[in-house]
């Protein structure tokens, strides 16, 4: 049942209900739609709105779970990369991914992510892993597991 | 390096030349030479064809090269007016044209211009062509980021830098130093025009090491050379053994006799008067060590007990033992803590100072462990574990190795600086291993006697360049470590000299002791030397005997 949940089949989690008779809160279907549609804004790499969107949920989630904010964000930072939009991508960094630089465990981080600027052809470097979507499902899915 | 001093015809030339460099040093004019051979060098090219003319009694020194790093050295050390003048005069040009452009556009900034010249150069390889554009572009995005342009330091990243596809690791840290400048942090990050200059001639300094030597000349090639042959002087300098001893230019280094310890300044014939008698072995004393701090000794009795005692109260502190089983040699740890002793069922045995075992280590073959060394870094204990092989033991890797002999090893002492290993043989030969990597015979060392007893060697002298041995012919035997030559026989002695001891701290002094009943100090005649503690750490003496 809460692999169910978890993975956001609504359709299936109701028949579910009506044959077994399992009580739930009362507000679950509504998390699960919400959630389902976070974890799709990721997965498309619109960090932006899923962001806002969790904001919305639960809010503080990201701030308590810096590392998950910082994935977020870089998933953005990605989009205007492959987007070929390098000064925004440059601008958003400086803005936004850099403060996270200060410690010493996003260095590394950043410095791929950074590294992705260096290229012409991203996806020919040897970062290209971070645009894959291998990665965006695996911030996504840590996106969900923390909202729960 | 005959050149300069012999009086041959090249030479002479090569004297006048840095005459005229002398006086032209002094800010006159360039005269017409005097000596007709410097004019013919004068209409030749500008690129000698290098390789026929040789400098030096021995032919081996082309004077294209000899003249070229004499004019790196003069720009070196400032004289940029001499060594224009030495190009000129000699006809012998520093560095090609093409390289004297490449080095001008670098230190002006022409990064684009100066990586098109380096594809020029006519390198072969095409790495150095690579890494060497790598480091000038380098700069040139280092001087945008300087200037605030940050789009185009990282137009330069993207479109010249990464295409090279070489250093990726660095490409990572440019990429992250234009968001965060400080994280990047390179001696060659140019803050103002001065220091601009300056890192741009270090980027020049680190270019002039990828390309080869004959396209630019190293940095201080000359002194390097001199440096060189003034290491071979001393170390062929049998009778070195003083630090304040400088070497000139001038003549060939060469000390004189009278710096290594030959006269017998003191002569105990009581021995040093008796403090405490230490009793409570049952059996024959085999070894005695001092311990690192020389607070403690440890003592060894034979097939029986090893004991520490208090060198000032004269007590007995601890007692270590095995039952059932003998010791036969002792030690300190480099540190003091622990100690270690040879077992008569062919093991060796490590015991904190009160008395609880911490290791005991099982060999395969080995003997009666007479001699037990550790290195200073505690990570290897050797020891003689067969007639005929002496164990080195790896603490930490427990990785043996062994050194081999044809002849029965008497004894064996240890260098300070734990590379080299002399072994006393029964043949009468002391041979010198290397142990530091591969286990390597080095030297040997022949004309002590030695037919009856265990008779000691040990290193000495500064840096250990020094050989010393006991012998039964009543003589100290005392060799240069490098090349194997006897430099002296001390007589003074009456009887078998069964040890030495060369003083860790004063490279003038020795002792030795002998079956006379005596000990003997030597130093330098006519020098007063303090008389020091001779028995330092880690000296062994046996009883005599075997």
């Amino acid at each position: 049942m809460s692999y169910l949940v978890h993975n956001c089949f609504k359709e299936t989690v109701e028949s579910f209900i009506a044959c077994t008779g399992m009580k739930q809160p009362s507000d679950y279907l509504e998390d699960m739609e919400k959630r389902k549609r976070i974890y799709q804004f990721a997965l498309e790499g619109n960090a932006l709105k899923a962001i806002e969107l969790t904001e919305q949920l639960a809010t503080n989630l990201l701030e308590k779970n810096k590392d998950l904010h910082f994935d977020l964000l870089s998933l953005h930072f990605v989009e205007l990369v492959c987007s070929r939009k390098c000064t925004e991508a440059l601008e958003f960094a400086q803005m936004q991914l850099t403060p996270f630089g200060k410690e010493q465990k996003y260095v590394e981080k950043l410095e791929d992510f950074m590294a992705l600027l260096a290229y012409e052809e991203p996806e020919k470097s040897p970062m290209f892993h971070l645009l894959s979507l291998e990665y965006r499902q695996h911030v996504a899915e840590s996106l969900n597991r923390a909202i729960l | 390096m005959g050149g300069v001093e012999d009086d041959e015809p090249a030479s002479k030339r090569m004297k006048l030349s840095s005459e005229e460099l002398i006086h032209l040093s002094n800010g006159s004019t360039v005269k017409e030479s005097i000596v007709g051979s410097s004019r013919d060098l004068m209409a030749r090219p500008l690129q000698s064809d290098g390789g026929e003319e040789v400098v030096g009694s021995k032919g081996v020194i082309k004077k294209v090269e000899f003249v070229r790093i004499i004019a790196k050295s003069l720009y070196s050390l400032g004289y940029r007016r001499s060594g224009a003048h030495l190009e000129e005069e000699s006809g012998i040009s520093l560095h090609s044209s093409i390289i004297n452009v490449f080095m001008r556009q670098v230190l002006e900034g022409d990064w684009d211009e100066s990586i098109a010249t380096l594809h020029n150069i006519g390198l072969t390889d095409e790495m150095t062509i690579k890494s060497a554009s790598f480091l000038i572009l380098e700069q040139k995005f280092f001087e945008f980021l300087d200037e605030e342009k940050v789009m185009d330091a990282l137009k330069t990243l993207r479109t010249e830098i990464s295409p090279l596809c070489i250093n990726h690791s660095r490409v990572r840290e440019l990429s992250l130093s234009i968001v965060s400048p400080s994280h990047c942090f390179t001696a060659r990050s140019p803050k103002q025009d001065t220091s601009r200059a300056r890192s741009r001639t270090k980027l020049l300094e680190e270019l002039q090491k990828l390309l080869p030597p004959t396209v630019m000349i190293p940095e201080r090639r000359l002194e390097h050379l001199v440096e060189q042959a003034l290491g071979l002087q001393r170390d062929a300098c049998m009778f070195h053994n003083s630090l304040d001893e400088e070497i000139s230019l001038f003549a060939d280094h060469q000390c004189a006799r009278d710096q290594i310890p030959s006269y017998a300044l003191q002569v105990d014939a009581n021995g040093i008067s008796l403090k405490h008698k230490l009793s409570g072995h049952q059996k024959p004393v085999s070894s005695v060590s001092w311990s690192p701090d020389d607070h403690q000794l440890l003592t060894c009795g034979v097939e029986e007990v090893v004991r520490r005692w208090d060198a000032s109260s004269g007590d007995c502190l601890s007692v270590y033992e095995k039952a059932g089983l003998g010791m036969v040699s002792c030690g300190w740890s480099p540190d003091g803590k622990w100690i270690f002793s040879g077992v008569n069922d062919k093991s060796i045995s490590m015991w904190e100072l009160d008395g609880r075992e911490l290791e005991c280590w099982k060999g395969q073959r080995t003997l009666k462990i007479s001699d037990l060394e550790i290195t200073s870094d505690g990570k290897q204990i050797i020891s003689i574990c067969r007639e005929t092989a002496i164990l080195l033991l790896d603490r930490e890797a427990k990785v043996e190795r062994f050194i081999e002999e044809d002849q029965t090893i008497t004894s064996f002492s240890l260098s300070r600086d734990n590379r080299f290993l002399l072994v006393n043989l029964l043949n009468q030969e002391i041979h010198l291993w290397s142990i530091e990597d591969d286990l390597k015979l080095v030297s040997k060392y022949r004309g002590h006697k030695r037919t009856r007893f265990i008779i000691r060697s040990c290193f000495g002298g500064l840096e250990q360049a020094f050989v010393a041995s006991g012998s039964e012919d009543s003589l100290v035997y005392i060799w240069h470590r490098g090349t194997g030559e006897l430099i002296e026989a001390l007589p003074g002695h009456s009887g078998a000299v069964n040890c030495v001891s060369w003083n860790p701290t004063n490279p003038h002094m020795l002792a030795s002791a002998s079956d006379d009943r005596t000990i003997r100090i030597w130093g330098l005649n006519n020098l007063s030397t303090k008389q020091k503690d001779t028995h330092g750490n880690g000296i062994h003496y046996s009883n005599g005997g075997t």
